[in-house]
C-alpha cells in the first residue's frame, strides 16, 4: 500500500523463547491462508519455528514464555537492547503462564518433584515485565493468530494497536453459548480480556483467564457471584491462579 | 400428499418483490449518505504548530465537489482508509466549492497517519454532518466570538462568513486565547480579520514568554477591552470543555442571554448519523443534534460539561 | 390482515416445506440448565422436528439477523497511489419461526431506529426485507414483563402470525407471500369458536403476567433522578460484561472499526455490536472517559431504554422480554431496578404523585 504517499517496510523481527512451550510461536505458522501473506510483512532475522536464520539486528522482538533461570534474565536484557519494540508474546510472557504454578511451592520440593532431585539451577517463574520494559503485550495460551497478525499489521503500517478492553462475556454471547454459569460451572469469562473469539467457552471449557484481566475489573461483584451460585471459592482461587494473570484475592476472602 | 406444485425455491424469497426497494448502490445520491465518501485530493498541507496542520482537501469529481454544501460550525468525518475515521470541524469559507480545509492536532490514530500522508495523497469524507451556528438569526446583532486553543478550528468559518457577509452584522470580536505562545494558530490571517473582515481582535496566552509582548491570563479578561451592549449579542465559545464553563457563566453575568451563546461540543462519533450512540450526552446525539448547542440546552443536558 | 385457521399437523407439514428448501432458524434446545430446565437459541433449522413450538424464551434474540453482531461497512481496495471504496452488502433471505411477539416488536423498534430520520441504514434495511417471519404467541414466564411496557401484543412487522387455539393455530397473515404459500395448504376460514376461543387465548395470556412494572412517567423519573445514589448501589454490582446489550433484542449501539488486510491490498471498515457498559463506551481521543463510573454506564442503559432518546421519538425501546435480567449474573434486572428507583422517590408524596394502580 501506498496510497498516502509513503511506502510500507517490513520489520525486522525476531522471536525468542524462554521458558515455555512455544505452542505460541508455533502458532505464527498456522492459519495457512493468510501466512504467505504474513509473513510478507515480515523480515524474518532469527526465528526457530520459520527461519533457519539466526541474525542479531532485529527491531521488533517476539519474546515467548517466562524467566526461570538466572541466564535467562542475562539474554532477555541482551535482547532488550537489541529491539527497538519488544512485545511480550503469550500469557507466559505476559503474567508468567502455568509456569508459576511452581512458585505456589518451595523450589526445592518442585525439583525433587519433577526433576528427581536432580541438580537443576532454577528460580520461581518471572513475567518478561518484571525484568525489561514490555512495549506490547499480546496474551493468550496460546496467542490468537487472528490477534498477532493484526498487532503486527498495526505495527506494520502504524495504525491502531489494541486489545479489547471488555470481557470474555462479550465474545461469548455473540457465538451464542450457553453461559457455563447457568450450567453450573465457575468460568473466569466476566473478568477476562476478550479477544479470544471466546474459543473455550464454546467448546463448553469453563474460562482459565489465560488473557488476563479485562479492564477495570469488579472483583467484588465477582466473588459475589461466586458466593451466589454456590460454587467452591477454593476452585476460584486455583482458577485465577491458574496462569498467574490476576491479582491474589486478599486473604480475609478465602 | 401436498401437491408438490408448491417448490418454494419456485416461489424464492428473492423473486417476490419487497415492500420497498433496497438501495441501488449504483446510485450515488442513496449512497453518499451512509457510508460512502467523497473521495479527496490532500492539495496542501500547512505547518500551524507543532502540533497541528492545516489540511487543504479537494474532492476529487467536479459534480461532488458543487454538491458539497455546508454551514458554519458543521463537522465531516474524514476517512484516511486503512485507519479509521475521526470527526473533524470544518474550517474553510462556506461558499468556497473548491477546496475545505481542516485543522488538525496529531491526537489519535488516524490523525498520526494522516500527518504522515503526503500532499497529493487521497482520502475521503462523509458528510457534513450535525448543526451550525445560526448565522442568519445573528444578522443585524453583534457577535461575539471567544475561542481557546484548537477552537479557533470552527471559528474560521462563521469568520469567512461574516466576511462575506459583513454588512449584515454590527461590530464583532474575536477573543482568541491559548495556553503558550507557540501555540497561536492562524497568526498570518490575524491583520486579515482586523483590516479585512473588520473584526475588533484581542489575543491573550496563558503561560507568556519573552517573545510574548501582548496580555497574559484568562480569556475572560479580554472582554474589558471591548464594549458592547450584551442584550444585542450573540456570542460563539469554541473550545475545551473546561472553558465553556467559566466562560459562558461570565457572559451569563454580562447580560448576553444563554439562548445567544453557541458551542460546539466534542465527543467519539463512529458514525455521524445518530444511530452508534457513541456521542450521546444526555438523551441527545453530539452528531445530530449538535456539535453546536446554545448554552441553554447544554446547561439542560446531563453529563455534557 | 387476512385471518385463517390451520390445524396443527397442517401447519407443521407448511413449515416442513419451508425450512427444507430455505436457509431457515428457529427455536431449538441447546442445553439443558443446572436447574433441569430447558436452554433455547434461534438455530438453523432443517426440518420441522428439530423446532421446539412449544419453547418458553430464547437465550439470546433474534436481533442479530437483523444487525449481525459484526459487519462489514465497506472495503477499501488500495491500488497503485490510490484506493476505491467498495460496499457490499448480502442478505440472503432467511426465515425466523417462533418469535414471541415481543421479539416482533423489537424488530419493529429497532426499524423506528434504523430505518427513519436522515440517514437510514442499507445494511439493516438489505436484511429487513429478505426474511421472512413467523411469529407465535406464548404464555408468558414468571418474569416475563411485556405486559407492563404494552409489547405483550403485537400487529405488524411479521409475515405470519399464529396464536395457539388448542388444536390448531389461528393464524394472522400480514403478506402476500404468507399468503400464497398458505394456498398450498389446508387453511380454513375462522368459525365463531375459533374466534371465541383466539379471544380466550388472548386473556389467558394477558391474565397470566405475574411481573408487573409500573413505566408511565418513567422518563420524568429518569431525569429527576439522575444524580440518584441507586445508581452506585446497582453500579457497584455490575461486572461490565456487556451481557444484557448482547442478548437484548434492542440494545443496538455500535462502534466502528478499521482494519488493514493482511497483505495490506486493502482495508474493511466494520462495526461492532458494542454495548454502553463496557468501560470504554464513552471514551474519547486522549483518553478521557466521560462514563468513568459503573454506575454511569449503567444508568445510561436504562436510559435508553426507559427515557428513550431524543432521535427516536423518547420511545421507550425495552420490550420487557427480561433476557437482560436472566443473563445478567450479578442479579441485576429491571424490574428491581427500576422499583427501586420509585420506591425511593414515591415515599416522598409531597412531590411526587401517587401512581395510579394498575388493574
Amino acid at each position: 500500500m501506498n496510497h498516502l504517499g509513503f511506502e510500507m517496510e517490513k520489520v525486522k523481527i525476531g522471536s525468542f523463547d524462554f521458558t515455555c512451550c512455544e505452542g505460541c510461536q508455533l502458532q505464527l505458522a498456522n492459519k495457512e491462508s493468510t501466512l504467505p501473506d504474513f509473513l510478507a510483512l515480515l523480515d524474518i532475522r532469527n526465528f526457530r519455528e520459520i527461519s533457519s536464520e539466526r541474525l542479531d539486528d532485529y527491531d521488533i522482538a517476539l519474546v515467548e514464555g517466562s524467566i526461570t533461570r538466572p541466564d535467562e534474565i542475562e539474554r532477555l536484557k541482551a535482547i532488550r537492547g537489541k529491539a527497538k519494540v519488544l512485545i511480550a508474546f503469550g500469557t507466559c510472557a505476559c503474567f508468567g503462564g502455568v509456569n508459576s504454578l511452581k512458585n505456589r511451592i518451595p523450589q526445592e520440593e518442585a525439583i525433587r518433584e519433577v526433576y528427581d532431585n536432580k541438580a537443576v539451577e532454577t528460580m520461581p517463574s518471572m513475567k518478561i515485565s518484571d525484568i525489561v520494559q514490555v512495549d506490547y503485550s499480546i496474551p493468550g495460551c496460546p496467542v490468537s493468530k487472528d490477534e498477532v497478525e493484526q498487532i503486527l499489521v498495526g505495527i506494520v503500517t502504524r495504525s491502531q494497536v489494541s486489545l479489547p478492553t471488555y470481557p470474555v462475556c462479550v465474545d461469548c454471547k455473540q457465538q451464542l453459548n450457553t453461559c457455563l454459569f447457568d450450567l453450573g460451572e465457575l468460568c473466569l469469562g466476566p473478568i477476562t480480556r476478550a479477544g479470544c473469539n471466546a474459543v473455550c467457552t464454546t467448546g463448553k471449557t469453563a474460562c482459565l483467564g489465560c488473557r488476563g484481566p479485562a479492564e477495570e475489573l469488579n472483583m467484588p461483584a465477582f466473588l459475589e457471584l461466586i458466593k451466589e451460585k454456590g460454587l467452591s471459592l477454593e476452585d476460584l482461587h486455583e482458577k485465577l491462579a491458574f496462569y498467574n494473570a490476576f491479582e491474589p484475592l486478599a486473604t480475609d476472602e478465602t | 400428499m401436498h401437491d408438490m406444485r408448491f417448490t418454494i425455491p419456485g416461489q424464492d424469497l428473492n423473486r417476490e418483490p419487497f415492500a420497498v426497494k433496497i438501495p441501488d448502490f449504483q446510485k450515488k445520491s442513496e449512497v453518499m449518505i451512509t457510508d460512502k465518501g467523497y473521495k479527496c485530493r490532500i492539495t496542501n498541507i500547512v505547518p500551524l504548530s507543532g502540533l497541528e496542520r492545516l489540511f487543504q482537501l479537494r474532492i476529487i469529481d467536479p459534480l461532488e465537489r458543487e454538491v458539497f454544501n455546508f454551514r458554519p460550525g458543521q463537522f465531516l468525518m474524514l476517512e484516511v482508509p486503512g485507519y479509521g475515521e475521526a470527526p473533524i470541524s470544518i474550517s474553510s469559507s462556506t461558499s468556497n466549492h473548491e477546496f475545505i480545509e481542516l485543522c488538525i492536532r496529531k491526537a489519535g490514530h488516524v490523525t498520526s497517519a494522516l500527518f504522515e500522508a503526503r500532499q497529493g495523497a487521497f482520502v475521503s469524507i462523509r458528510g457534513p454532518f450535525g448543526t451550525a451556528f445560526p448565522m442568519a438569526e445573528m444578522q443585524g446583532h453583534n457577535v461575539l466570538l471567544i475561542a481557546g486553543g484548537l477552537g479557533i478550528a470552527p471559528m474560521r468559518a462563521p469568520l469567512f462568513w461574516i466576511n462575506d457577509h459583513r454588512d449584515k452584522y454590527r461590530d464583532v470580536f474575536l477573543l482568541y486565547g491559548a495556553k503558550e505562545p507557540s501555540q497561536m494558530l492562524f497568526t498570518y490571517q490575524f491583520e486579515e480579520w482586523k483590516k479585512v473582515s473588520h473584526v475588533q481582535m484581542s489575543t491573550i496566552v496563558e503561560n507568556p514568554d519573552e517573545s510574548w509582548t501582548g496580555r497574559s491570563g484568562m480569556i475572560t479578561a479580554l472582554l474589558d477591552e471591548f464594549t458592547f451592549d450584551p442584550k444585542e449579542t450573540y456570542a460563539i465559545v469554541c473550545g475545551p470543555p473546561v472553558m465553556f464553563k467559566f466562560v459562558c457563566s461570565h457572559l451569563d453575568r454580562l447580560g448576553i442571554p444563554m439562548n445567544r451563546m453557541f458551542v460546539s461540543l466534542e465527543r467519539r462519533m463512529h458514525c455521524g448519523m445518530g444511530k452508534c450512540c457513541r456521542c450521546m450526552v444526555g438523551s441527545t446525539f453530539t452528531c445530530l443534534d449538535g456539535p453546536v448547542f446554545d448554552y441553554w440546552s447544554v446547561m439542560n443536558l446531563k453529563e455534557a460539561i | 390482515m387476512i385471518y385463517k385457521v390451520i390445524s396443527k399437523g397442517e401447519f407443521k407439514a407448511f413449515i416442513d416445506a419451508l425450512v427444507q428448501n430455505n436457509s431457515s432458524f428457529g427455536p431449538r434446545k441447546v442445553d439443558t440448565g443446572s436447574n433441569g430446565k430447558p436452554i433455547y437459541q434461534f438455530m438453523p433449522v432443517k426440518s420441522v422436528d428439530e423446532i421446539e413450538f412449544d419453547y418458553t424464551v430464547t437465550h439470546s434474540s433474534a436481533k442479530h439477523f437483523f444487525l449481525p453482531y459484526r459487519d462489514e461497512l465497506s472495503h477499501f481496495n488500495f491500488s497503485d497511489g490510490n484506493w476505491e471504496q467498495e460496499i457490499r452488502y448480502e442478505a440472503p433471505p432467511i426465515i425466523l419461526i417462533g418469535l414471541r411477539p415481543c421479539d416482533i416488536n423489537a424488530v419493529n423498534i429497532l426499524d423506528d431506529v434504523m430505518l427513519h430520520g436522515a440517514y437510514p441504514s442499507p445494511y439493516y434495511l438489505a436484511r429487513r426485507k429478505n426474511n421472512f417471519i413467523i411469529g407465535m404467541d406464548h404464555l408468558p414466564l414468571p418474569d416475563c414483563f411485556c405486559h407492563s411496557m404494552n409489547r405483550h401484543t403485537v400487529n405488524h412487522g411479521f409475515n405470519l402470525f399464529c396464536s395457539d387455539i388448542g388444536d390448531s393455530y389461528y393464524l394472522s397473515i400480514n403478506s402476500s407471500k404468507a399468503f400464497n404459500f398458505l394456498k398450498e395448504f389446508k387453511i380454513e376460514e375462522p368459525t365463531y369458536e375459533d374466534n371465541c376461543s383466539l379471544i380466550e387465548r388472548r386473556k389467558n395470556i394477558k391474565n397470566s403476567f405475574e411481573t408487573k412494572i409500573e413505566v408511565s412517567g418513567l422518563p420524568c423519573f429518569l431525569d429527576i433522578e439522575f444524580d440518584s445514589p441507586i445508581w452506585q448501589k446497582w453500579g457497584d454490582k455490575c461486572l461490565s460484561c456487556g451481557s444484557c446489550a448482547m442478548v437484548c433484542p434492542t440494545c443496538y449501539c455500535y462502534s466502528v472499526e478499521e482494519r488493514f488486510d493482511v497483505d495490506l491490498k486493502g482495508s474493511t471498515r466494520q462495526n461492532h455490536l458494542y454495548s454502553c457498559n463496557l468501560v470504554d463506551f464513552a471514551q474519547v481521543t486522549g483518553g478521557h472517559n466521560f462514563r468513568p463510573k459503573t454506575g454511569d454506564r449503567l444508568k445510561y442503559r436504562y436510559y435508553h431504554h426507559y427515557r428513550g432518546f431524543a432521535a427516536n421519538d423518547n420511545q421507550q425501546i425495552c420490550v420487557g422480554c427480561n433476557r437482560c435480567g436472566r443473563a445478567c449474573l450479578a442479579d441485576i434486572n429491571p424490574k428491581d431496578v427500576i422499583n427501586d428507583l420509585r420506591l425511593e422517590r414515591e415515599s416522598c408524596m409531597i412531590c411526587v404523585l401517587p401512581s395510579p394502580d394498575k388493574t
